[in-house]
């Protein structure tokens, strides 16, 4: 009986010894719904998500450069199958990276990211006195502006999307696509009304954004957020989409008003803009605000990636250790786009010798291995950290949305479909200044005023010269099949193009996996 | 000389122990040893007697605290359940799955390479989950019980990390390779709840218990050795010539020109035909492809008294591969000691520590997708000795070290008052592995890379049970069985890589260490920028109560019946509990009817139904909505936050966890007969089983316009229904000169997917592979969805127009030269809907037939291994058709290995289609590729003779001496075209890169004293 009674103490005690403790354990792996949104740092962690997202989003299976670059562009892919589809708009090839494109759901989780943070800020708000009121507005007005960039970014893609404005937590419903008038309309006012509130800078004295964001200095900021001036960029950009060049005049001059009075912007000449250390590469240590509205990989910070940027697509020998590059610029192509003489991008002489090699330092351009069977277009060639070691293929060169460049030739291109060809040579001679400015040798002249002017003679038709302007000066910046479309609105005398235009093929399709999980999506016709 | 040295050492221990002998003590406890010692080689004497009918538990000679014996509730089991682990340990085998393949009906072994110590996963009655990626695997493995440890595996947390997920990162050991076979006193794979019902909702998928050789009172000590050579087959190899050829006739059906397009360019490879390094001899497999020689030697020894026994062991054992100078090494000691120092209370202690070394294939896919970087890929391996030998010459430059220590043991305090019993257990498992690795720059294009890891998984488990035997009379008797049992498991790693050291001397990741300077803890030779770390810990802990009792009546009916509740903390707080019941039922038929009848040795039938909880194994899903700090992309998983700020998003890529998740469980039923006839010469066992898995978790494809890839949702329900049988019939008993015993075991089994979350009839889901798997309401989880083609469209009149329209695939119209896909539903385009589910990845009927012969004091041994009703994809052929695809990727799928200048698979099968068309005709998932894998195989050869009676005469104290010879995986009849049947991963998709299983001729010897 006493063994009894001892067993039955011992049993009690273990038991007793080992409470309901035990079975609550938090996951180290996840934080949960009550340990987030309380803090300035959770609402920190919220905001930068967004933007990492983002990133994610146009990052993801080099995305941003096979949408805007690699579609019936300049390139041309030597031998993978899959992006010899994309440049023949054979969109619905069966390949995997045609069916990841075509999923939008990237996209979307940048969306509901925005929206979850629109929706629970200002918890954070009440419970953290150290969230200011202004703090909150500037992220807001930051959070909307991504979101409204996603949806232009999307209606570009797509045509047509379900506009989404709530994260609809847990209770998802599937939703039919939303015109895309319409979210070109919304993605316009909200873009407008975040501009209104974003600061030209941050962490620098601005009014809308007093004292240090995030307890953070310019410098961290800069380059890396958007500001007033990016917004309105980007406005400019969705408002040409929509052929709206009232507004884009509008947009535009905002930003070239202010761009060197209240902001630090500035032209990048050629070398900065090829150098491997130079616009694309975000310096933590150096402002960086020549990226008007960019995502960077940040080599500091250990964003550098393998993939996701332009240079694991262009670069192959002699630039890095790999034999063929994916996509090359063809030698003819090169030399029907760039067939101006005095052009910093690329010079030839008449012996048909090269003279902007863009491994060169002194006379840097476009393209390397020109005589080579591929030339590389090594314009954005930032490696590792900015410098030129050919034994490793990890980049960190900026997502760049829009630069100084862009808003002037946008503003050019408004002005010229408007009629206003005088205003409209003024920003395209702004853009020739920087850029017609070498000699034969590919050197630069010494007067900055000596530059080739336009010519409509040489350079054909104002409209012809601002879109062949883009074409040379964004290459490789996921902004020309845009302006193609915008061009062929423009000139409408391609009747091939218009065809496309008229039946949807400028669009993608819309994503097999996608059309299987929401019955209410519909294919885009043309893909049909 | 590291077997020399350990011959050596236990020579000395044997002689010395022995010298201690005390013939008195031996004699005292003479009665508790009714077999005298003589418990080892039941394998031979096995022979021409019928053995399977003996419970190995009575042969039990060990004293000290067993798990409550609970004799009652073993006459529910199924006789099948028992394996002989004394025939099991001439194999020479590294893993426990090695071991049990066809050897235990019900249990599938899935051995997707025969590199030694690779991962390797079982299967009781069927899988209970679509079988996507490591983590359906590792949610469908059985659990094994060591001793009354519970094992805990390599937590698959670790693959969130790997953008590739062909194998976890660390050394990826199988952590079941420390079964030290000849140490083993039983094996039982218990698969229906009512034995498997104890061990709680980690049980689910059924539980192998195995029992080491305890202590003894007697003296004893045994030796076991083999020692062999496994020799890789002949292999057909082929060069540049014959790939040039092959390639050529596509090009000169569909390239006219020489090219498909202007910017096509033929591969440099095979450009140019005075490249001997391509063209010349093809003799690479003279490196990749050797002999090695492997062995194992175990000693143990036992002895004590009734108040102190102990049992000691010492091994050592390596395992070869034939590929790629593979092998692994196993050490393991072993120490149970029990003392009782009161009559009532026994206290009882055992370690078991292992160290396994593994030597890794040198796979090109494997080390990039470890790298995570991808060199240029453009040329691949050359096919000539010379050439491969100077690659395989600068991995002497690096290192790449594997080892795992295991360590696992208890505790245990037993309370012994007659019929009420009470043992408190104590148990460990921990497990850590290492994986040290340099790459020097040659290997990797001028980068070099290091990586170290570090990760353990700990499992500690507070066992309380409690029994009372209650015998009111003698026709009733209750046992009374109360648990209380508490477990953690806890996993950590510690992971870091980096690449581009400043040169290739300095081989590990140096830091600063001085604290007082700004750059301390800063990589000297590696750049900061590129050093990864990554640190993570999953924990998960249980708490279970459960209540058995067990009740005879008139010696003829047995009743069980179990309630249990479990607590998981990787449950929600909502739902942290699970109630189960499971009842079971046994009526021996034999002394009902037939008591007096002589032909019918053993009658009984039993039956078992009941409820289990699944465990969850992520900790996630307890959280409910959560947010994590992925922002990755295809590519790079691992951007660490945004402006050098962590991020905080919700787990858009992982899907999205709701509230209200419940746990999965299984429904379960049994219904078997054990029979044996004719004075035991025919037994049968039939056991028919019902598993039916409900309520499971599925990542359900949806809320895409809300950013998230799929949404966890319970509602999965997985049936498994159909039978294991054995049959064994000494057709010659061991009365005669000659003796033959033969015994065939086979499972039958029909996987059915029964529903899925929301009511839903079917999903597509992508496997970790990146191919679509449709998962459809009454069809089974593990087949292909698959294209159907009907040959080849010869000209572009044949393909058929509809309302003016050709026949399109996904929109693309069809041409000359692309596969004649069979429109099922009839609309003129081929599309997913197109696709049908065909075949099973696993075997719908799989097992083992063995033979023993004796003659005297011979033995033969033959044992056959099976599968049928199995179906795998030859991706491999795949591949290689789709070579134009391929050959412009630089991708990890475009990697060619040394193996891809081994012809295998029938070329001539397959149509000659045009690979540039877009429409993808040599996509892999279409029956084009589907093959029947059904195979025989010949798994052990053995010859054996029985000395004991010569050395008997030389030395009285030895009580066994029996040596042998075995060649085993002797043959393989298949009808499958690739490599072997066996070599594919639970997908089922062979994509040609498990390395042979070798056959292997082993002499060995065991001896008792």
């Amino acid at each position: 009986m006493k063994k009894i009674i001892l067993l039955s103490l011992i049993c009690l005690t273990v038991i007793t010894n080992s409470c309901k403790k035990t079975l609550d354990v938090t996951s180290s792996r996840v934080v949960s719904e009550t340990n987030y949104w309380n803090t300035l740092e959770d609402a920190r962690a919220g905001i930068m998500g967004v933007y990492g997202l983002t990133r994610a989003a146009l990052a993801d299976n080099n995305g941003h450069w096979i949408y805007g670059d690699v579609r019936m562009g300049n390139f041309a892919s030597p031998i993978r199958q899959d992006l010899k589809a994309v440049i023949a708009n054979n969109l619905n090839a069966s390949y995997p990276l045609l069916n990841s494109l075509s999923n939008w759901r990237r996209f979307y989780a940048v969306v509901n990211a925005a929206n979850t943070f629109l929706e629970r800020i200002p918890e954070v708000k009440a419970k953290d006195p150290r969230y200011t009121a202004n703090n909150m507005t500037v992220d807001v007005a930051q959070v909307r502006f991504l979101r409204a960039f996603i949806y232009f970014y999307m209606a570009r893609i797509w045509g047509d999307v379900p506009l989404i404005l709530s994260s609809r937590d847990g209770s998802f419903e599937n939703r039919a696509r939303t015109d895309q008038n319409a979210v070109l309309t919304f993605a316009q006012s909200e873009m407008e009304a975040a501009a209104l509130d974003l600061p030209y800078y941050y962490s620098n004295g601005d009014l809308q954004q007093p004292g240090l964001y995030y307890n953070q200095s310019r410098n961290q900021w800069s380059g890396a957020l958007i500001t007033k001036l990016g917004a309105y960029a980007m406005l400019a950009h969705v408002a040409a989409w929509q052929g709206k060049y009232v507004d884009v005049i509008r947009y535009t001059k905002k930003v070239l008003t202010e761009y060197n009075t209240k902001y630090d912007l500035s032209y990048t000449n050629t070398s900065t803009l090829t150098s491997n250390s130079g616009l694309f590469y975000t310096n933590p240590n150096n402002l960086n605000d020549n990226q008007l509205f960019a995502l960077g990989f940040i080599w500091a910070n250990q964003d550098a990636s393998f993939t996701g940027n332009i240079e694991s697509l262009t670069l192959a020998e002699p630039v890095v250790n790999k034999n063929v590059p994916d996509i090359y610029v063809p030698k003819d192509s090169i030399l029907s786009i760039f067939k101006e003489a005095g052009d910093s991008r690329f010079t030839i002489d008449s012996t048909g010798t090269v003279h902007s090699d863009a491994l060169s330092a002194s006379t840097p351009g476009y393209f390397t291995n020109f005589l080579g069977k591929y030339p590389i277009f090594a314009k954005i060639k930032v490696m590792q950290g900015g410098i030129s070691d050919k034994t490793f293929r990890i980049f960190s060169s900026a997502i760049l949305l829009t630069r100084l460049e862009d808003v002037t030739l946008l503003r050019a291109e408004a002005y010229a479909v408007l009629g206003e060809n005088a205003l409209a040579t003024t920003d395209l001679n702004t853009i020739r200044q920087i850029r017609y400015n070498v000699d034969q040798q590919g050197l630069t002249n010494s007067s900055a005023t000596d530059y080739v002017v336009y010519d409509p003679n040489v350079q054909g038709s104002l409209i012809e010269a601002i879109f062949k302007e883009r074409q040379r000066e964004f290459m490789g910046e996921g902004h020309h099949w845009y302006d193609r479309v915008r061009y062929e609105k423009i000139k409408q005398n391609n009747p091939q193009f218009m065809a496309l235009i008229n039946s949807g093929g400028i669009f993608w399709p819309v994503s097999r996996d996608i059309l299987a999980q929401n019955p209410l999506i519909t294919q885009n016709p043309y893909w049909k | 000389m590291r077997i020399i040295a350990i011959i050596t050492f236990l020579g000395v221990l044997c002689t010395t122990t022995y010298s201690f002998g005390d013939p008195a003590m031996s004699a005292r406890v003479s009665n508790h040893t009714k077999t005298k010692g003589r418990i080892l080689l039941k394998g031979t004497a096995r022979v021409g007697r019928d053995t399977t009918r003996k419970d190995t538990t009575k042969m039990d000679s060990s004293v000290g605290i067993k798990p409550p014996a609970n004799t009652i509730g073993r006459r529910l089991e199924s006789k099948s359940n028992v394996l002989d682990p004394v025939s099991l340990s001439t194999f020479p085998a590294i893993s426990l799955q090695q071991y049990l393949k066809g050897n235990a009906a019900g249990v599938y072994v899935n051995e997707q390479s025969g590199e030694p110590g690779s991962i390797q996963n079982m299967f009781v009655h069927g899988t209970s989950q679509p079988l996507l990626s490591a983590r359906d695997v590792y949610a469908t493995q059985p659990l094994v019980v060591l001793d009354g440890v519970p094992l805990i595996g390599d937590h698959p947390y670790a693959f969130d990390i790997q953008q590739y997920q062909y194998n976890r990162i660390g050394p990826a050991t199988n952590l079941l390779s420390i079964i030290n076979m000849p140490n083993i006193e039983s094996i039982r794979v218990l698969k229906g709840l009512d034995a498997t019902a104890i061990y709680g909702p980690k049980a689910a998928n059924g539980v192998i218990v195995i029992t080491s050789k305890g202590a003894t009172l007697k003296r004893r000590i045994t030796f076991d050795s083999y020692a062999g050579v496994v020799t890789p087959n002949a292999v057909t190899t082929i060069n540049g010539s014959f790939e040039n050829k092959f390639r050529q006739q596509f090009y000169k059906k569909y390239a006219a020109n020489g090219a498909f397009t202007q910017d096509d360019s033929y591969p440099m490879f095979l450009s140019d035909s005075l490249n001997n390094a391509f063209y010349g001899p093809s003799n690479w497999n003279d490196l990749y492809y050797k002999s090695m020689g492997i062995y194992s030697v175990n000693a143990s020894i036992s002895g004590g008294d009734e108040r102190a026994n102990f049992n000691f062991q010492l091994g050592d054992t390596k395992s070869g591969g034939v590929g790629d100078n593979t092998s692994m090494d196993r050490y393991n000691a072993r120490f149970l000691l029990n003392m009782k120092p009161l009559n009532w209370f026994t206290f009882s202690a055992l370690v078991n520590a292992n160290r396994m070394i593994r030597d890794r294939n040198k796979n090109i896919r494997d080390r990039l997708a470890q790298v995570n970087y991808l060199p240029d890929l453009s040329t691949p391996l050359a096919p000539n000795k010379v050439n491969y030998a100077n690659y395989l010459a600068q991995f002497n430059n690096g290192f790449d070290d594997n080892k795992n220590n295991v360590v696992n043991g208890y505790a245990k305090f037993g309370i012994d008052l007659g019929k009420f019993k009470f043992v408190t257990t104590y148990n460990i498992d921990y497990n850590e592995g290492y994986r040290d690795i340099f790459y020097p720059k040659t290997l990797l294009q001028g980068a070099n890379y290091a990586s170290n890891y570090f990760g353990y998984n700990d499992r500690t488990t507070i066992d309380n049970v409690a029994t009372y035997e209650w015998a009111p009379n003698a026709d009733n008797k209750f046992e009374f069985t109360g648990g209380y049992v508490l477990q953690y498991d806890f996993s950590r790693y510690t992971y870091a890589y980096a690449y581009k050291g400043s040169n290739d001397f300095i081989k590990l990741n140096l830091l600063n260490s001085d604290p007082n300077k700004s750059n301390y803890l800063t990589p000297t030779v590696f750049q900061p920028q590129l050093v990864y770390k990554f640190l993570d810990h999953t924990k998960g802990n249980t708490m279970s109560v459960y209540g058995k009792v067990d009740y005879l009546l008139k010696d003829k009916y047995t009743f069980s019946v179990t309630l249990r509740g479990d607590g998981s903390s990787t449950q929600q707080p909502t739902d942290r509990w699970f109630y189960s019941p499971v009842f079971g039922a046994g009526w021996d038929m034999k002394k009902e009817f037939l008591a007096d009848n002589s032909s019918v040795s053993e009658l009984r039938l039993h039956a078992s139904a009941g409820r289990m909880g699944r465990y969850e194994n992520f900790d996630n899903y307890s959280q409910g909505p959560q947010y994590t700090a992925f922002i990755g992309f295809t590519g790079n998983l691992i951007s660490p936050g945004y402006d050098g700020i962590a991020t905080l998003t919700r787990p858009y890529t992982a899907g999205y966890v709701p509230y209200g998740l419940k746990w999965a469980y299984t429904d379960q039923a049994n219904l078997g007969i054990d029979a044996s006839f004719l004075n035991n010469r025919l037994a049968v066992s039939v056991d028919g089983y019902y598993k039916h898995d409900k309520n499971m978790l599925l990542g359900v494809p949806s809320a895409a316009e809300y950013g998230y890839t799929s949404v966890i949702r319970n509602g999965m329900a997985i049936r498994n229904t159909g039978f294991d049988a054995t049959v064994t019939g000494v057709i010659f008993p061991s009365t005669n000169k000659f003796s033959w015993t033969t015994s065939i075991n086979m499972n039958f089994n029909r996987n059915t997917l029964t529903a899925l979350p929301g009511g839903l009839k079917q999903v597509t889901i992508n496997d970790a592979n990146g191919n679509a798997r449709l998962l459809q309401v009454g069809k089974s989880v593990d087949s292909y969805w698959l294209l159907t083609n009907n040959g080849i469209y010869n000209t572009d009149g044949e393909v058929p127009v509809a309302n003016g329209k050709a026949m399109t695939y996904n929109g693309i119209t069809m041409r000359t030269g692309d596969p004649k896909w069979a429109d099922l539903n009839g609309d003129n385009q081929i599309t997913d809907a197109d696709r049908t589910l065909k075949g099973h990845a696993l075997p719908t009927v799989a097992g083992g037939w063995s033979n023993s012969f004796g003659y005297q004091k011979w033995t033969l041994r033959l044992d056959f291994y099976y599968n049928l009703g199995r179906q795998l994809l030859n991706q491999q052929m795949a591949n290689r058709f789709d070579f134009y695809n391929r050959e412009g990727l630089n991708d990890i799928n475009s990697v060619k290995e040394i193996t891809f200048w081994e012809k295998r698979g029938d070329y001539s099968k397959y149509p000659i289609y045009n690979p540039a068309s877009a429409v993808a005709p040599y996509q892999a998932n279409q029956d084009l590729f589907l093959e029947n894998a059904n195979f025989v195989k010949l798994r052990t050869l053995q010859l054996g003779y029985d000395l004991t009676s010569v050395i008997k005469k030389k030395s009285s104290n030895v009580n066994r001496f029996y040596v042998y010879g075995s060649v085993n995986n002797v043959f393989t009849l298949t009808k499958y075209t690739g490599q072997d049947p066996e070599l594919a991963d639970y997908t089922g998709y062979d994509t040609g890169y498990g390395i042979q299983i070798p056959r292997t001729y082993t002499l060995g010897v065991k001896v008792d004293f």
